[in-house]
């Protein structure tokens, strides 16, 4: 299955980015793709393409702000999570979602 | 609507803002710094240069509300949020409704817009909403109502907190300095830290220089605190916690205040109240020692445009240490309750 996702913190400087190499990691243990978008202080990095959006089965934000270019997801299922919970543990965060879309 | 959906717009113009306050107050900073320093402040008639520095910092200043309102108002209702939003807080400036009126524009403006997108317009409307109907109509209707209604009494608000607070100055000094302190670390760049803020920068303005030196020293305290704290005792904190103290120590040195929000999100309630002690520490010794900040910055980095900088320097880090021992002693009898459990 594949999942994309948007960390961003309100300072945008470390969270954001530890959320996203927290993600990418517990995705890769759970066999599951997925591409992370970090929106920091830097901008938008790694962006999600429209053919990543298209071809996930799901959209996680990790944020404590709001997403930018949000209407990217319209019609997608998003499961919006507080960038905390991602960093503390992702692979919980990942596997609920997986149960949730029984795949 | 919910509360934590509320503070996300909230910060999303904050986390915007924030590099408009660095920019802003360091570079009004750096300029004071290599002024000629006169009982009436810093002398640039013999420096062009340094006045120069000083109108890029301010310009950058002016920025800060409007980009605030701006923010909020795209984190509610995305791009055509924008317009409105940075009107409405420029008008905010303008009637002297500081940060406040800057959020209160802000949402005002992003909701405007989010109701109006809901709208189904006729379908040879549709094309210009986003640049025709929806910027004209959401500004006059924002910046009527900040001009013509929640202006006035927002600034009045304002000034009753700083009539108070100017009270306060001539009389207990301590309370004083408690007042700033805690105000300053409560919200770590929020509404109520900034009130604190521009009262500071504003009694600058009439030569009164010991206020922005007591937020100054509480400015930073946060978040110099709690990285000190992990690396104190380093078994108590997680690897991202560590990683996240090394940036906060970054932020603390250059007077970011935002710095320890990370710290604040995971564990509010016992990280708040411990910042707001460290911070009214720093304050209130600052206050005492009559340190005087020239600059409408904070933290280490001011330390150049600061009177009695020993006493400064005294101030920060009695602040730092008393947040990050009492962060220390906190988590160790958290850890010690439940040892078997990962600390998060």
């Amino acid at each position: 299955m594949n999942i994309v996702a948007v960390t961003a913190c309100p300072t945008g400087i470390a969270h954001t980015y530890m959320a996203a190499e927290r993600l990418e990691k517990a995705g890769k243990k759970l066999g599951i793709a997925v591409k992370v978008e970090t929106q920091g202080a830097m901008g938008i990095e790694n962006e999600l393409t429209p053919a990543d959006i298209r071809n996930a089965d799901a959209v996680v934000f990790a944020v404590g702000i709001a997403v930018q270019k949000r209407d990217r997801f319209a019609g997608k299922k998003v499961i919006e999570i507080p960038v905390q919970d991602a960093i503390k543990n992702a692979e919980r965060a990942l596997t609920k979602i997986k149960d949730e879309l029984g795949c | 609507m919910k509360a934590s959906r509320l503070k996300q717009y909230l910060l999303s113009g904050v986390s915007f803002a924030i590099p408009f306050v660095a920019s802003g107050g360091i570079l009004i900073a750096v300029s004071i710094a290599f002024a000629p320093m006169t009982p009436a402040g810093p002398d640039f008639s013999r420096a062009p240069f340094l006045k120069l520095i000083n109108d890029i910092g301010t310009a950058a200043f002016a920025f800060l509300i409007p980009v605030l309102s701006g923010y909020i108002a795209f984190g509610i209702a995305d791009r055509p949020g924008l317009v409105p939003g940075f009107v409405g807080g420029y008008i905010a400036g303008q009637v002297g409704a500081g940060f406040l009126g800057g959020l209160v524009s802000g949402l005002l403006a992003g909701f405007l817009v989010y109701w109006v997108k809901r709208l189904r317009p006729p379908k040879y409307l549709r094309p210009v909403m986003p640049i025709l109907v929806i910027p004209v109509f959401s500004s006059l209707i924002v910046g009527f109502v900040m001009y013509k209604i929640i202006g006035a009494p927002i600034r009045d608000i304002m000034t009753t907190i700083q009539h108070w607070l100017e009270g306060m100055n001539t009389g207990n000094q301590v309370l004083l300095g408690i007042i700033l302190g805690s105000m300053i670390a409560f919200d770590m760049g929020g509404p109520v830290n900034k009130v604190a803020f521009f009262f500071g920068a504003a009694m600058i303005q009439k030569g009164n220089f010991s206020v922005m030196g007591a937020c100054a020293a509480a400015i930073c305290v946060p978040p110099l605190g709690l990285g000190l704290a992990t690396l104190l005792n380093r078994k108590l904190w997680t690897d991202e916690e560590r990683e996240a103290g090394l940036a906060a120590l970054a932020m603390g040195a250059i007077g970011i205040t935002e710095g320890a929000i990370p710290f604040a999100a995971a564990d509010p309630l016992r990280v708040i109240p411990v910042i707001m002690a460290g911070s009214s520490v720093g304050s209130v010794i600052a206050m005492l020692g009559k340190v005087g900040d020239h600059a409408p910055h904070g933290g280490p980095i001011v330390l150049p445009v600061v009177d009695h900088r020993l006493i400064y320097v005294v101030a920060i880090l009695a602040g730092t240490f008393t947040v990050a021992g009492l962060m220390t002693f906190i988590r160790r009898r958290a850890a010690r309750k439940k040892p078997d459990k990962e600390i998060l």
